[in-house]
């Protein structure tokens, strides 16, 4: 130990003890621990050292904060003053500024809503935390494993028996569709069958009825108020009957509208113990592998943790598997707040937004935001010449650097909440666009505003004044007084050039990549739209038939001129639906996943496929007849087409023989690749769909015409028909979103890079002025000038293009043309023209500067020299 | 001016820089407190009390000379001014009237 007292310690007094008194107090505490030392020892003396000095924390010895309260207040009025005079002296700057912020801002509040909106999915659920969903992982064997939404109907049953880590099991099962009666009139209604503790486990009360029994027994129904109002025009219907199809269902309760962040929506729930009355236990209820509209939610014990429920859950599929020997299913278990948005499971419930999309959204929103804070700083830059002689007076009248940063900061946080202002009217403006854009928004999303998202909006625009304002904040700071006050300016035009240049580089790098990823996109849809899919899709109107009599509506629809061929099938092609099933070859032991549809002995014929060998379906003839594609032959090795015919499968439980081979189609969309496929003949089966060949181009009068014959036969009811087109283009609907989302992104950024473009052309342009006139004052023409003037510009562009194009080029590839299995080429030119229109834009606006500059009057300019 | 009142610490300091007349600095008067007083004073507090005084201005000080074994640092000196000087004698008549006015009856008993 030193001789000296402890150094530590003495820093440490140095930092906090004020200047004033420093010295008297730190000499008599050290002439102590002298003496202390002496007397007592020096680790003694050490310790009384230190006790003393940790004494000395106290207000009385403590340096005072730089505590200039009187004064802020003050500054800040002067400061405000200061702002909104500038802001009235540079109109065109300053209206940039706010237009350019405004813009991006509202995209930005849009993303905030959405966002919020989307994370407080399925809060208001009290057990939410403790709620889980059973998801099954399933393996057909000789494929991959594909994750689904859904679980067996089975494994809830199971569940309940045999595990004791749940306190409660709800299966769910997504079938309460179609039609209520009450009396003459029916009612539309999707609903869910739900097991007795829906009403425990999930938060919706109920405004009539008992939440306790309400789903106990068999046939009972709960309504949704809204539903209840819309069939009986009033609430309290409790005890009421509804009929659906031949049964009779009682209303049990109304429950109180579910809000719209709710990934379950029903109009009704149904129980689940209907089900359980049928003479014959239906397979849904009791088969492991029939899992494709039915979920199962659980509440964990509190003494259970998660690695133990999971257990449960392996041990029944462990015994459930060996009893089949195609699949393989293995549960699992995931929270309920991780339902939405989701991560690209299967058969969702509801439509539920994939985590992708909501990250493309904010990305795409941050993007826009930094694009507006960089116009913002690049003109503060620019402008610092203008402001030098303040900022020195300033400096000189005494203010100290962290002063001069918050006034340039707070100038900057006055803009942002004016653009915040004006932005808010642009969100309401965008608003309803952003919510038709694809069907995630459409359907889960409603952007309502709460307080909570207001608060949010003031916030962000603070968060955004500080941050756009930081930037010219420090530069302004950095001048040197005596330059600026001696008249040389400390600040050259060209401070912060390269920085500006880069800036601008970067805004324009995005507003290229957009407008080639807008062209990229716009070519793959037409693509998708006009895919030559091998049978006949043009002059098709498909009419969703509900399971009624087709023979009916084939013979009323067959009385009209321009109905040229009419046929049915189970489901349409092309459209998203696929269906499939274990297949075996009889002739070998390979197997394989058929995929197939049912349909008339009209259908081929109407919808042009082209018969390779054998022929159409006998309707006359045995029930096990069908009629395969290429790729069948090829997987079962069953020869050329002619070779074929008469070869036996088995197939969906019975043996079917071949006795046509249709030319390859595709049955699904550019998303897959063309496997084996069958069209299967099922005398018994209900088409749900029939399709008409029309031979006349006036689509709303052909429309008109099948709806009146629909509402003669069935009155009442509207007839449900749309072109096979339209139907196609539904289905891509993934693309024509990505198309409008990418679109108006391209508008907006550009619009921004324009403006930031603009206001540093303008600036150029005048301080450039002298070097202007004098060029031409020694005979530079008007193209010269202006050809000097954009030379810096066209570097920038050239340079931004170069980056852009790879770059947008690598990431169409890999976001979205990966999925797809039938892509067209991107050839050079879409992505070139992309980059060459945005620069024709930012030409014509530099140039309408230029000419103005080049054009000035020497006279005027050199008058002061 | 604020506060006129004499803690009981502070006349106590007061007093004890009276007593050492010439002589009245820090490490000087926490010394004479703690042999006379009995009281252990931190430097701290000591500090926090001759800030008070000084504010209502019952005493001066000034730096005095550096020392070599201060390391080179002075000293500060505290005196009395007139203004301590009269605070302290008021607060000693105010206790002297108060201990007359205390009946001899009590005073047995406390000597008691």
């Amino acid at each position: 130990m030193n001789n000296s007292p402890s150094k530590f310690f003495t820093k440490l007094f140095e930092q906090f003890c004020n200047d004033s008194f420093y010295e008297e107090l730190q000499g008599d505490l050290e002439e102590r621990f002298y003496i202390n030392s002496e007397e007592k020892g020096i680790k003694k003396a050490q310790s009384i050292y230190r006790s003393e000095i940790i004494k000395m924390l106290r207000p009385s010895v403590i340096r005072k904060v730089k505590y200039q309260k009187l004064n802020n207040i003050a500054m800040f009025k002067n400061y405000t003053l200061v702002a909104f005079r500038n802001l009235s002296r540079n109109k065109l700057f300053s209206a940039i500024n706010i237009i350019g912020l405004a813009v991006s801002m509202a995209v930005c509040l849009i993303a905030i809503t959405f966002v919020t909106e989307i994370k407080n999915y399925d809060g208001f659920h009290e057990n939410r935390n403790q709620i889980y969903r059973v998801f099954n992982t399933r393996t057909n064997r000789g494929s991959e494993p594909q994750v689904y939404a859904t679980t067996s109907l089975l494994t809830g049953t199971k569940l309940k028996e045999q595990s004791s880590a749940f306190a409660t099991v709800v299966p769910i099962y997504n079938g309460f569709n179609g039609n209520l009666k009450k009396g003459e009139n029916s009612f539309s209604i999707r609903g869910l069958f739900v097991g007795e503790e829906f009403l425990d486990l999930f938060t919706f009360p109920l405004r009539y009825g008992n939440a306790e029994t309400a789903l106990d027994e068999p046939f009972s129904v709960v309504l949704t108020e809204e539903t209840a109002l819309r069939i009986f025009s009033r609430s309290d219907v409790v005890g009421e009957i509804l009929e659906r199809g031949r049964a009779q269902f009682t209303v049990t309760g109304v429950m109180a509208n579910p809000p719209s962040t709710s990934h379950l929506k029903f109009n009704a729930v149904a129980s689940l113990k209907t089900y359980e009355t049928r003479p014959q236990r239906p397979k849904i209820l009791s088969d492991w592998g029939t899992m494709w509209q039915s979920y199962v939610y659980v509440q964990l014990k509190d003494n259970v943790n998660l690695e133990q429920a999971q257990e449960s859950l392996n041990l029944i599929a462990k015994e459930e598997n060996t009893k089949s020997e195609a699949f393989k299913i293995q549960p699992g278990l995931e929270p309920l707040m991780s339902i939405f948005p989701g991560d690209g499971k299967f058969n969702q419930l509801g439509t539920v937004m994939p985590k992708k999309n909501l990250d493309q959204i904010v990305i795409l929103a941050l993007i826009v935001l930094f694009s507006a804070c960089f116009n913002y700083a690049n003109l503060s830059i620019a402008r610092s010449l203008k402001r030098a002689k303040e900022v020195g007076i300033r400096k000189v009248v005494g203010a100290k650097k962290g002063q001069l940063y918050v006034q340039f900061v707070s100038e900057a946080v006055i803009v942002s909440l004016l653009s915040l202002i004006l932005g808010f009217f642009l969100f309401k403006l965008i608003r309803p666009e952003f919510l038709s854009l694809n069907i995630y928004t459409s359907r889960t999303t409603t952007l309502n505003l709460t307080t909570e998202i207001y608060c949010y909006f003031i916030g962000f625009a603070l968060l955004i004044g500080i941050l756009a304002g930081t930037l010219p904040a420090i530069l302004m700071t950095k001048i040197k007084t005596i330059k600026i006050l001696k008249g040389i300016s400390g600040i050259k035009p060209g401070q912060g050039l390269t920085l500006r240049k880069a800036m601008i580089g970067l805004q324009f790098i995005f507003s290229m990549g957009f407008a080639i990823m807008v062209i990229l996109a716009e070519k793959q849809y037409k693509h998708a739209l006009n895919f030559d899919l091998g049978y006949q899709t043009e002059n098709v109107v498909n009419v969703y038939t509900d399971g009624r009599d087709p023979m009916l509506l084939k013979t009323a629809f067959g009385k009209l001129p321009s109905i040229e061929g009419i046929s049915t099938s189970y489901f349409l092609h092309s459209t998203g639906t696929l269906n499939s099933d274990w297949a075996k070859n009889i002739a070998g032991t390979d197997s394989a996943y058929l995929y197939n549809n049912f349909i008339d002995t009209d259908y081929l014929e109407n919808m042009n496929h082209q018969i390779l060998a054998g022929q159409n379906f006998n309707m006359d003839g045995p029930g096990n007849q069908i009629i395969v594609n290429e790729k069948l032959l090829e997987r079962f090795q069953l020869g050329k087409p002619d070779e074929a015919l008469g070869k036996q499968i088995d197939f969906l439980k019975s043996r079917k023989v071949i006795v046509g081979v249709v030319k390859d189609f595709h049955y699904g969309t550019i998303y897959n690749e063309l496997k084996p496929y069958a069209f299967v003949l099922d005398k018994d089966r209900e088409m749900y769909y029939m399709n008409l060949n029309v031979n006349t181009t006036d689509m709303a009068g052909t429309l008109a015409e099948l709806g009146k014959v629909w509402e003669e036969i069935y009155p009442g009811t509207k007839i449900s028909a749309s072109f096979y087109a339209n139907d196609i283009e539904r289905t891509y609907n993934d693309l024509s979103s990505a198309l409008k989302t990418f679109t108006l992104l391209a508008i907006i950024a550009i619009s921004i890079s324009i403006l930031g473009l603009l206001g540093m052309a303008v600036y150029m342009a005048e301080s450039r002025i002298k070097e202007l006139t004098i060029r031409k004052v020694l005979g530079a023409s008007l193209s010269n000038l202006v050809l000097h003037l954009s030379k810096s510009f066209v570097v920038i562009f050239i340079v931004a293009a170069a980056i852009a194009i790879p770059v947008t080029n690598y990431l169409f590839k890999e976001l979205v043309l990966t999925d797809l299995e039938y892509t067209n080429s991107v050839g050079f030119w879409e992505l070139a023209s992309g980059a060459l229109i945005t620069m024709v834009i930012a030409f014509l606006t530099i140039s309408s500067q230029m000419l103005r500059a080049a054009k000035s009057n020497p006279a005027k300019s050199l008058r002061n020299e | 001016m604020k506060g006129t009142y004499l803690g009981e610490f502070q006349e106590i300091v007061l007093l004890t820089i009276l007593v050492l007349d010439e002589n009245a600095y820090g490490v000087s008067i926490q010394d004479e407190i703690g042999s006379r007083t009995g009281r252990e004073v931190s430097r701290g507090a000591l500090h926090t009390a001759l800030t008070r005084l000084e504010e209502k201005g019952f005493i001066n000080s000034q730096y005095g000379g550096a020392t070599s074994e201060r390391g080179g640092r002075r000293k500060r000196y505290y005196q009395v001014t007139n203004l301590g000087r009269s605070a302290l004698e008021e607060a000693k008549s105010v206790r002297d009237k108060l201990w007359n006015s205390v009946p001899k009856i009590s005073l047995q008993n406390i000597h008691g």
